[in-house]
């Protein structure tokens, strides 16, 4: 007779043995005891076999591959699909905090508004001396062209993207504004629909408040703007193309949005100046445009000449008042490393207000006090330009090389204005399955922000993990993963 | 719809009959050159007559044997004719238009492209011809019926069918003008060859019980080339094919040009008698048809996927 072995030896989770150190962990306050929003979550986790957990997130892979969320990596000259990384570990947001921080990122993108239209048309604040105009003259992203322009409600960013960070001191700062381009919400939409099939049960008891109203939120902002008086004005999203690396969120959100997904080459500007597509019943008037494609190659009448990509006359008809672009042309002038130290007193000039989520605290190189202050101690700072993206052209210094460090005395030196430096964040960690085992590991998020005649910020974000050991590189280009995010309300349904 | 869209929508379905076609047209060739015996007149060669190519062939290849012109037609990406090259251009057309059609059909063209890119260029390819070439065609015919059951039938389907059939009527021509190019010397076995060559194109179009069915008479060069042009109910007819195209149009906008050019090309159809056609004569005739399909794919192109509004730039 065979005697079948009923239990094998089981690991479970043991939050006692969990240890995040010096750093601040979003779930777990020390070893063995989980933040408030987060103790049942903590409990179930705990519940569940090694082998239980594996299954979940092979499960979550598979869903991924089917679902066929990607993000397009470009190596080697070649363009490669790959499967969105995701951990099945939820990342937790108390709803009395996230409240607070909601205002904050409302407060925050409303003072940014402000400060680009007056940017382009009375320069108040230059004026006042709040903002030197040494920095205005030599911004790159701001664009004559779009003088005395007023867009509607006075909103230039309509969709912004905010990273934020936890530093050890448990307080979340701003780390930068993106409002140019910001992508990632298709993937914060995703993830829950991954999270809700890989763990059904845990919705049912508590309250975690929903993320896939944004594609509707989106659609009524960008109707808001519509030139034309009209129920069913024609809006459509712009994309560089099948190459660009946000392609998939491109076409994920025309999808969700019931619009046309277009490429430039499918409008035209006519000779009334009115934006068309050419569709197989003639031409057919466009009324407002979610461009995805940088103000750089938006048109190339009015830009860079040798774009392919853009519409020719899209600004002029843009001027003419005759379509809307959200973001509108010239809104990057305030997306900017070094604007970004201006913004609490931004905040404070327009809004009278003091700033609800604080900035890093930032060294201005063009002030000759700072920057003597950061070429002594570029070791134990992160030195970074004004205009770049992605973490690139970065110097962080306590991983820095000699020569890397007098690389970058020499560009400071040369070009002040160019560049800021920051203290390096300890960024917080959350808990996170590596190799079947569950280990701290740092992250960020990246929460959602619609402006028009009202404002409008997802629940959560998206929050963006460093899958290797001790790293603080979220970026998913760089092995970055990610998580979904859960505001839990108080109170358990 | 964007004119984008139905443009590589129909470009889409293009590549996929063409693909089709194209697996069926070697699969001829090569059972001819079985059953035919040597000095009869056929050779590989006219196989590259037939699609045109003779001009990039002889400029990439110094001899026209079986093996360069079997790769040239089936694995040669340098010939945006062959197989494998019409292959990707599908997949590219689809991979644009994902949105657009349902994720089955993208996973059965995409597969499909991959298993061509394994195995035509494969030295196993001569070897295993004819399943290579089956598996091929069936693996059209499976996306022609996902398109059918799991996609809208909207102004984005109409344009599917429209592509299909313009290049179905087009490859049906090609595949019968392989009987007009194949000469058979006069002489006692005259008609036994010829009844074999004839019954090689019925096959090649799946044609064959349905032209017994239908016809109900022995195989006659004259009877196959009618049923192949006329017969308004076999899908791979000439004549069907146009019919489905007028069928289509009737659900767009514009389609008045569309629709006259393809009802005069149909009436030149028909009115035609193949019986005394000569091998010569038919040639030409085949050929013309073949330019005003081009002619009438160009009508399409100006109708609904180029507006002419903003040409002045």
């Amino acid at each position: 007779m065979i005697i079948r072995v009923l239990y094998n030896v089981t690991m479970r989770i043991d939050w006692s043995r969990y240890d995040p150190g010096k750093f601040y962990d979003e779930l777990i306050s020390t070893p063995g005891n989980p933040r408030t929003a987060s103790r049942s979550l903590a409990t179930y986790l705990g519940s569940l076999s090694d082998q239980q957990l594996n299954r979940r997130q092979r499960a979550a892979e598979l869903a991924i591959e089917e679902m066929g969320i990607t993000f397009t990596v470009y190596s080697e000259g070649q363009n490669i699909d790959r499967s969105w990384p995701f951990d099945i570990i939820p990342r937790i947001i108390a709803g009395r905090e996230w409240h607070r921080l909601q205002l904050g990122l409302t407060q925050r993108l409303s003072a940014l508004n402000m400060f680009i239209e007056d940017l382009y048309n009375e320069q108040k604040i230059v004026k006042d001396r709040v903002f030197p105009q040494t920095l205005l003259k030599g911004s790159q992203n701001f664009l004559k062209q779009c003088v005395g322009v007023k867009p509607l409600y006075g909103a230039w960013a309509h969709v912004c993207g905010t990273d934020l960070v936890r530093d050890s001191d448990g307080i979340m700062y701003v780390l930068e504004d993106n409002l140019r381009v910001p992508s990632g919400v298709s993937y914060m939409i995703e993830n829950r629909r991954i999270t809700k099939q890989v763990f059904p049960e845990l919705f049912r008891r508590r309250t975690i408040l929903p993320v896939d109203d944004y594609p509707a939120h989106l659609f009524d902002m960008l109707a808001s703007l519509s030139p034309r008086p009209l129920d069913h004005p024609e809006i459509v999203v712009l994309t560089p193309g099948i190459y660009n690396s946000a392609y998939f969120e491109h076409s994920f959100i025309a999808q969700q949005m019931g619009t046309e997904l277009v490429e430039g080459s499918d409008l035209f500007v006519d000779s009334d100046d009115c934006v068309y597509m050419r569709t197989i019943d003639g031409k057919q008037r466009v009324d407002v445009i979610y461009r995805r494609i940088n103000d750089d190659f938006l048109d190339p009448e009015a830009f860079r000449p040798d774009s392919r990509l853009g519409v020719r006359g899209l600004h002029r008809a843009w001027m003419a008042g005759n379509v809307a672009v959200a973001n509108a042309p010239g809104a990057g002038v305030a997306d900017d490393k070094v604007v970004y130290t201006f913004v609490p007193e931004i905040i404070r000039y327009y809004l009278d207000q003091d700033p609800i989520i604080p900035n890093v605290p930032s060294y201005r190189c063009m002030d000759k006090g700072s920057r003597e202050h950061v070429l002594k101690n570029l070791r134990s700072l992160v030195v970074k330009p004004a205009n770049e993206s992605g973490g690139y052209g970065m110097l962080v210094g306590p991983a820095s090389t000699a020569a890397e460090r007098k690389k970058f005395s020499n560009l400071i030196k040369r070009n002040p204005r160019n560049y800021i430096a920051q203290p390096v964040l300890s960024l917080s960690t959350a808990p996170t399955l590596c190799n079947q085992r569950v280990e701290p590991r740092h992250l960020d998020l990246r929460p959602f922000i619609l402006q028009s005649e009202q404002s409008y910020v997802t629940a959560g974000g998206l929050t963006r993990v460093a899958l290797s050991k001790g790293s603080l590189v979220v970026n998913s280009s760089q092995g970055g993963g990610s998580k979904d995010t859960w505001i839990i309300e108080s109170g358990t349904r | 719809m964007l004119s984008r869209v139905a443009e590589r929508l129909y470009w889409m379905a293009r590549y996929i009959e063409r693909a089709e076609n194209t697996a069926r047209l070697v699969s001829v060739y090569s059972m001819l050159l079985l059953d035919l015996p040597r000095g009869v007149g056929i050779h590989w060669r006219q196989l590259v007559e037939i699609y045109g190519g003779n001009e990039l062939f002889y400029s990439r290849y110094r001899s026209d044997g079986e093996s360069n012109i079997l790769k040239f037609i089936a694995a040669d990406t340098g010939n945006p004719g062959s197989l494998l090259a019409t292959l990707a251009m599908a997949r590219e057309n689809v991979r644009t238009t994902r949105d657009q059609i349902p994720s089955e059909a993208w996973q059965a063209i995409n597969e499909l492209y991959l298993f061509g890119r394994r195995r035509l260029p494969a030295p196993t390819f001569r070897k295993n011809l004819h399943r290579i070439l089956s598996e091929i065609i069936a693996r059209c015919q499976r996306t022609t019926g996902v398109l059918s059951g799991a996609m809208s039938h909207g102004p984005g389907y109409q344009f599917v069918r429209i592509g299909r059939n313009i290049e179905r009527a087009d490859m049906t021509s090609r595949i019968v003008d392989v009987g007009s190019t194949t000469l058979i010397a006069e002489g006692d076995e005259r008609k036994i060859l010829a009844n074999r060559l004839w019954m090689n194109v019925l096959n090649a179009l799946s044609a064959h019980q349905m032209y017994r069915q239908y016809v109900r008479r022995r195989i006659r060069r004259g009877d196959v080339i009618r049923y192949l042009m006329e017969d308004a109910d076999f899908p791979r007819s000439v004549s069907h094919s146009l019919l489905q195209l007028q069928e289509c149009l009737g659900q767009l906008p514009n389609q008045k040009k569309p629709e006259q050019a393809i009802a005069r090309l149909r009436k030149s159809i028909m009115k035609q008698e193949f019986e005394d056609l000569a091998g010569d004569s038919l040639h030409k005739f085949i050929d013309h048809l073949q330019e005003d399909l081009a002619g009438i794919h160009q009508i399409i192109a100006r109708t609904w996927f180029v507006t002419e509004v903003d040409e002045k730039v």
